[in-house]
């Protein structure tokens, strides 16, 4: 568990990093565009596609975050009246299928994108749009790895409470 | 029968706190498993979000709003609208409802006007002797008063999944949005000008130093309205002046948020919640268009035709339908699950798009204050440490102000569309 935790942490980190300087990036050049467009009447041509392209990579590692940090959108009206230990066990099924459906959702974005990539497809000037849409099952990958982790974190909440879990 | 049990599973698994997302993406997933219809077809519904110009508007306008909550944004916000309207007999009711609709506006009614807002006017409100129930009731129906107003997160999905002008849809829920804040002013200056008989007296000076502090902050609901209106940006290219523009001035002329600690940390939290409306999104749309493929509203339309024949009717029933949508959902999935289904009907019976928006974006943030299980309920309850059922009781008055201004908007459609004609958008 302590390597598996380490590795998580690990690759918060590393999904920071990135977050934190797409979305640096995208601010500053979203403005640059509006400029360009306004003063010399033209953007840089590929810029509006590419900001789209980097909308998805912000997405998916938030979405990635949020799991991480239990802030997917939800429902919940019942964890409200159950006991700790009641809740870990209602959650542990949970994010079992979680990881289920992020693992078909990974599947089935890895099928589209080994697709685009046969058919060549490109989002601009030469570059593969496979680049940018690689993301699509990769967030859903880290997804399902910490939906696997919060599911391990359920179990070891059963048997040994006072080591994290749901409370 | 295998279907039925599936979706009770489902519904039990959603009510049990299972993501949304999963939820929609695994009704989407065996849908499209049942057709035979590869699985990727989802995935290829997601990736035409890339080519929406609208969706770089979603991650700049929440990291926007995110850094404004960040700052001191609140405080001189609330300084500001105080100044101007804290010495009207009664006027703190004013000054909260405008402090809270502008502030939600820019923040996307995602609860944060209650934690940020809230806990500067809770103390000030109870300072100036305003009774308990009134100031919970009032602080909890607010919550989520500014979504009408642009550049408001709920509107832009709205816009997206609907296929409507997002320009539109900006300018139509202005007047609704500000009726909603008139008829709550005037109940609660009538409820509170004896308890609070002009405490302050208006200063010129008080109102000049708070304009003067938020002077970098006072333009931004002026360069996104004019900007776009104006013809000079597309909502798009107005989220991306905003983005930029509170970027300068909270990180390097106010100097609240800094660059190195403060600026991660609010890119992430904003990027959270984006995320995690993108995946809604995602399957959303994948879910969306098996239904419009298999004419699931149509379906639902032939068998509403047997009890429901005309306009008034059908409206009358989506407001019932979304007050109990939006009391259990959040606005964000409720607008991008509902909407989908809910549009070619709208249709059939000759409602207007952009009046239907507006009633779907009125109707959900109400619902968020609802009892028994309206969200806004529990934040406020957390917020103020104060039991849920003692703001069930608080809110009752504002929530009766609120269904009647919802009632006006729903079945006034002028009060939406005119001044979308007048504009000419």
């Amino acid at each position: 568990m302590k390597i598996i935790e380490k590795l998580n942490s690990w690759i918060e980190r590393a999904e920071t990093i990135v977050l934190v300087t797409v979305l640096g990036l995208m601010v500053v050049f979203a403005f640059l565009q509006v400029v360009l467009r306004n003063i010399f009447h033209e953007g840089i041509l590929w810029g509006d596609i590419l900001l789209r392209h980097l909308v998805l990579w912000v997405g998916f590692i938030g979405a990635s975050l949020a799991t991480r940090e239990k802030k997917h959108i939800n429902i919940d009206l019942f964890s409200r009246i159950m006991s700790d230990r009641g809740k870990n066990i209602v959650h542990l099924l949970t994010n079992l299928f979680s990881v289920f459906i992020c693992y078909l959702l990974a599947d089935a974005g890895w099928t589209f994108v080994q697709d685009e990539k046969m058919m060549g497809a490109e989002i601009f000037a030469e570059i593969p749009a496979w680049y940018f849409q690689i993301i699509i099952p990769v967030g859903f990958f880290l997804m399902a790895f910490r939906f696997l982790v919060l599911s391990l974190e359920n179990i070891i909440y059963v048997f040994r409470p006072e080591k994290g879990g749901d409370k | 029968m295998t279907s039925f049990l599936f979706g009770i599973l489902l519904l039990l698994f959603a009510l049990f706190g299972t993501s949304l997302f999963v939820i929609i993406a695994a009704v989407a997933l065996s849908a499209f498993y049942f057709a035979e219809i590869d699985s990727s077809a989802v995935i290829i519904e997601l990736y035409r979000l890339a080519s929406q110009p609208i969706l770089l508007a979603i991650p700049l306008f929440t990291f926007a709003g995110y850094l404004l909550a960040e700052s001191n944004t609140p405080q001189r916000l609330v300084a500001l609208s105080r100044a101007f309207f804290g010495w009207l007999p009664g006027g703190l009711g004013i000054v909260t409802l405008v402090s809270c609709a502008i502030f939600t506006a820019f923040t996307g009614a995602s609860g944060v006007t209650i934690i940020a807002l809230g806990g500067l006017l809770y103390p000030v409100l109870k300072k100036e002797n305003y009774p308990e129930k009134f100031n919970l009731g009032i602080l909890t129906a607010s919550g989520n008063l500014g979504l009408l107003f642009p550049p408001s997160l709920p509107i832009i999905l709205y816009g997206l999944i609907s296929e409507t002008s997002i320009d539109k849809l900006f300018i139509a829920g202005i007047i609704p949005g500000l009726l909603m804040v008139a008829l709550m002013s005037l109940y609660s200056v009538n409820r509170m000008y004896k308890v609070n008989p002009n405490v302050e007296s208006f200063s010129a000076k008080k109102a000049w130093q708070a304009t003067k502090n938020a002077v970098w902050e006072i333009p931004l609901p002026f360069i996104i309205l004019v900007g776009i209106y104006g013809g000079f940006f597309t909502v798009t290219e107005a989220a991306a002046v905003t983005a930029f523009y509170v970027l300068i001035v909270e990180v390097f002329i106010y100097k609240e948020v800094s660059l190195t600690k403060g600026l991660p940390k609010v890119m992430k939290d904003s990027m959270i919640l984006v995320g995690g409306i993108l995946v809604i999104l995602s399957a959303a749309m994948g879910l969306a268009n098996y239904m419009i493929y298999d004419e699931i509203p149509m379906q639902i339309l032939e068998w509403m035709k047997n009890f429901i024949t005309s306009k008034v009717a059908f409206l009358l029933v989506l407001n019932l339908f979304l007050l109990v949508v939006g009391a259990l959902m959040d606005i964000f999935s409720a607008i991008l699950v509902i909407v989908p289904l809910i549009t070619p009907i709208a249709m059939e019976f000759g409602v207007d798009p952009v009046h239907l928006g507006v009633i779907f974006l009125a109707n959900l943030g109400i619902g968020y204050s609802t009892p028994p299980v309206g969200m806004n309920l529990f934040i406020a309850s957390f917020r103020f440490e104060k039991p849920v059922l003692k703001l069930y009781v608080a809110t009752i008055p504002f929530l009766i102000i609120l269904l009647i201004a919802l009632a006006l908007i729903t079945y006034i459609p002028e009060l939406s569309l005119w001044l979308v004609d007048f504009v000419g958008v």
